[in-house]
């Protein structure tokens, strides 16, 4: 039981002018499990690694159970992790794999034996740990590598997107596995990944991070509901928040010739430009001359429900082109070079600062 | 009939093939057939006749009981200089490629530029100098005097660091290290039992390297009883009627050695490298990696 606190952390590679990871306050709770998201080269692997100990911190601290740990090297961490390609050792069997930690901590052998035992059931790989690493599928490594961290009860899970190496099937059952065993053993963790839906399904709390800064830290739902700024509200949801790049008027955003009606006001003067965001389910079918007149170009099917997307008819500017995504009812899909009207749902439009990307005041 | 352009293109690249190979490998076979004749037969006989295992086994015999077993002697120090340095070569070499490929620490660019320069740099030029340094702390006319210098192997370091650098993924290491482990026991228990080919490979060359080694020892030791195979392989060659007949006039007590003999003496100088050859060849072809990460 733990909890780990990142108080202004910052890593700066050696030739590199820009912070991979820029001051990074975070806290992820005791028995959490945290998730990391961001796009490639967003800090979130270079802040796990720093945690791990493989990656100098150059300013701030990390702390865990509110002891500076910086100093420290990995071995001294009491941190257990999972790596992306899993790093099992290829000379040796899966016990040897998973009792390594604990004969380097100078266990006694037969409770090596016992407690290896006993993980290899959990993860229900006890037929295989006389093989080697080279004998087993994608999926029994992944388990293996689980197996290593969690038969040493360490304070503090770290994985690094563990389930990238699997496919698309594996990959879901193997997250639910995880998020499952997690709360089970109620080990502090953090975990990276770059898939969004993995951090949404997966997460206590999920930190979005873009360009060595964290964005935002909360709840999924969160998250989803209140984006702080355009970065944060584009990257989670699936799919993404249209977000349209317009001009305020009286009662509403302009775009080109479309005026979109704002029933609750637009929070900026009018003239300014703002950035209009809005998700895919808070747009519907309008009747004919009701709505934001749209000219359909894909319907993608998906039994359950169909996402159009569309472009503004009348409209032929490129500012203006922006696709729109709409979620609708998959037996009145419309067709493709339909045009259709949609209806915005009252209060879910969100505003963003046209050039900052930040969130302006509340949802409209 | 005319050849088919194609084919007669082919026939040329055949017959130099087989020129080439008939070049290099007449030499070979000549040695390995020259025990099995007399002195008489190796000039009247083709060169590719085989003479018989009689006259092999007593070539063998004449050879290895020469002047009071010299040859054993200088097989048994040629051993002690080769296999002594090239234990001192793993030794250094294998952690120190692990050192410059795996580790960072202040200079390590400029010694791995050192290692390559020394590499380069032919081992006779460093002769004399070793010379006057082995004299100088007393070492000279000891096994030390050879086997440090054998021990001395940049080409193995060199190795080394390819090998960790390229085939070792840096992750494994990490996770030794986040395990508990701390850097001495990361190399003991993770890189080591990997580097099981590299070891091989290294050790190989450097035994190779020290075993052949002619100007060294030539230079470091004084007596007929300090002396390696390939010192004693020259004093043969001068103990040869045939090379110098001046010393061996007819009817003298001393055993006179013949060009069969001589053979004889070069296949066993040359056993066992092959011997061991055939070993580390073994110990090469692993696939101990398979398997470490999902590539």
């Amino acid at each position: 039981m733990a909890t780990v606190t990142f108080k202004g952390a910052t890593r700066i590679y050696p030739k590199s002018d820009r912070p991979a990871v820029d001051r990074l306050d975070l806290e992820v709770r005791d028995g959490e499990l945290l998730v990391l998201v961001g796009p490639s080269g967003c800090g979130k692997t270079t802040t796990l690694r720093m945690l791990a100990g493989l990656e100098h911190v150059d300013e701030g601290a990390i702390l865990i159970d509110g002891k500076d740990i910086v100093n420290l090297p990995p071995r001294d961490r009491d941190i257990a992790m999972v790596f992306q390609n899993y790093a099992l050792y290829p000379h040796m069997n899966v016990a040897e794999n998973m009792g390594f930690a604990l004969r380097m901590a100078g266990v006694p052998k037969s409770e090596i034996a016992e407690r290896v035992r006993a993980a290899a059931k959990i993860l229900d790989i006890v037929d295989f740990l006389e093989r080697k690493p080279r004998q087993l599928s994608g999926g029994q490594r992944q388990r293996v590598a689980m197996g290593r961290a969690i038969v040493r009860e360490p304070r503090v899970f770290l994985m690094d997107e563990p389930l990238s190496n699997l496919d698309a099937k594996l990959r879901v059952a193997t997250r639910a596995e995880i998020a499952g065993l997690q709360r089970e053993l109620g080990v502090t963790t953090l975990y990276v990944t770059h898939d969004q839906v993995e951090a949404m399904t997966m997460g206590d709390r999920v930190a979005v991070m873009k360009d060595g800064l964290l964005q935002q830290c909360h709840t999924p739902r969160a998250l989803y509901a209140d984006p702080v700024n355009a970065f944060v509200a584009g990257f989670i949801g699936s799919p993404a928040m249209n977000l349209l790049q317009g001009t305020v008027e009286a009662g509403g955003v302009r775009f080109a010739s479309t005026v979109i009606p704002v029933a609750g006001g637009v929070p900026k003067a009018v003239g300014e430009a703002v950035t209009v965001g809005l998700r895919p389910e808070s747009l519907s079918l309008a009747p004919a001359g009701d709505g934001i007149p749209v000219i359909v170009t894909i319907v993608e099917e998906l039994g359950a429900e169909a996402f159009v997307h569309a472009q503004l008819a009348n409209e032929t500017a490129d500012a203006v082109k922006a696709n729109i995504i709409a979620r609708v009812e998959p037996l009145a899909a419309p067709d493709k070079g339909d045009l259709i009207h949609l209806h915005v749902k009252e209060g879910s439009m969100l505003f963003f600062d046209a050039q900052s990307g930040d969130r302006i005041a509340s949802r409209s | 009939m005319a050849i088919p352009r194609r084919y007669f293109f082919r026939l040329v690249v055949l017959a130099i093939l087989l020129v080439f190979t008939a070049f290099f490998f007449v030499p070979i076979v000549w040695l390995f057939l020259a025990p099995t004749k007399t002195d008489g037969q190796l000039l009247t006989h083709s060169p590719f006749a085989f003479g018989s295992f009689g006259t092999v086994a007593h070539t063998f015999h004449k050879i290895v009981t020469y002047n009071g077993h010299s040859l054993l002697i200088w097989l048994k120090n040629s051993a002690i200089y080769s296999f002594g340095g090239t234990a001192l070569a793993i030794l250094a070499a294998i952690p120190a490629g692990y050192g410059l490929a795996l580790t960072q620490f202040i200079g390590r660019r400029a010694l791995l530029a050192i290692t390559l320069v020394v590499m380069i740099m032919p081992a006779t030029a460093l002769v004399l100098p070793l010379f006057l340094e082995m004299d100088k702390i007393g070492l000279y006319g000891t096994i030390w005097a050879l086997i440090l210098p054998f021990g001395f192997f940049p080409f193995g370091v060199y190795l080394a660091y390819i090998y960790f650098s390229s085939t070792i993924p840096k992750d494994l290491l990490a996770a030794a290290r986040i395990d508990g482990a701390g850097e001495w026991r990361v190399f003991r228990y993770i890189a080591l039992p990997l580097a099981r080919p590299i070891v091989a490979l290294v050790g190989f060359f450097a035994l190779v390297a020290s075993w052949n080694n002619f100007f060294l020892p030539f230079v470091m030791t004084y007596d007929n009883s300090k002396y390696p195979l390939q010192i004693g392989l020259q004093q043969l060659i001068g103990s040869t009627a045939s090379f110098n007949p001046a010393n061996y006039s007819a009817g003298s007590s001393v055993v006179v050695l013949h060009r069969p003999d001589l053979a004889m003496a070069v296949i066993i100088a040359i056993a066992p490298v092959l011997i061991v050859f055939l070993f580390a060849q073994r110990a090469l072809v692993s696939g101990m990696l398979a398997g470490a990460t999902k590539e």
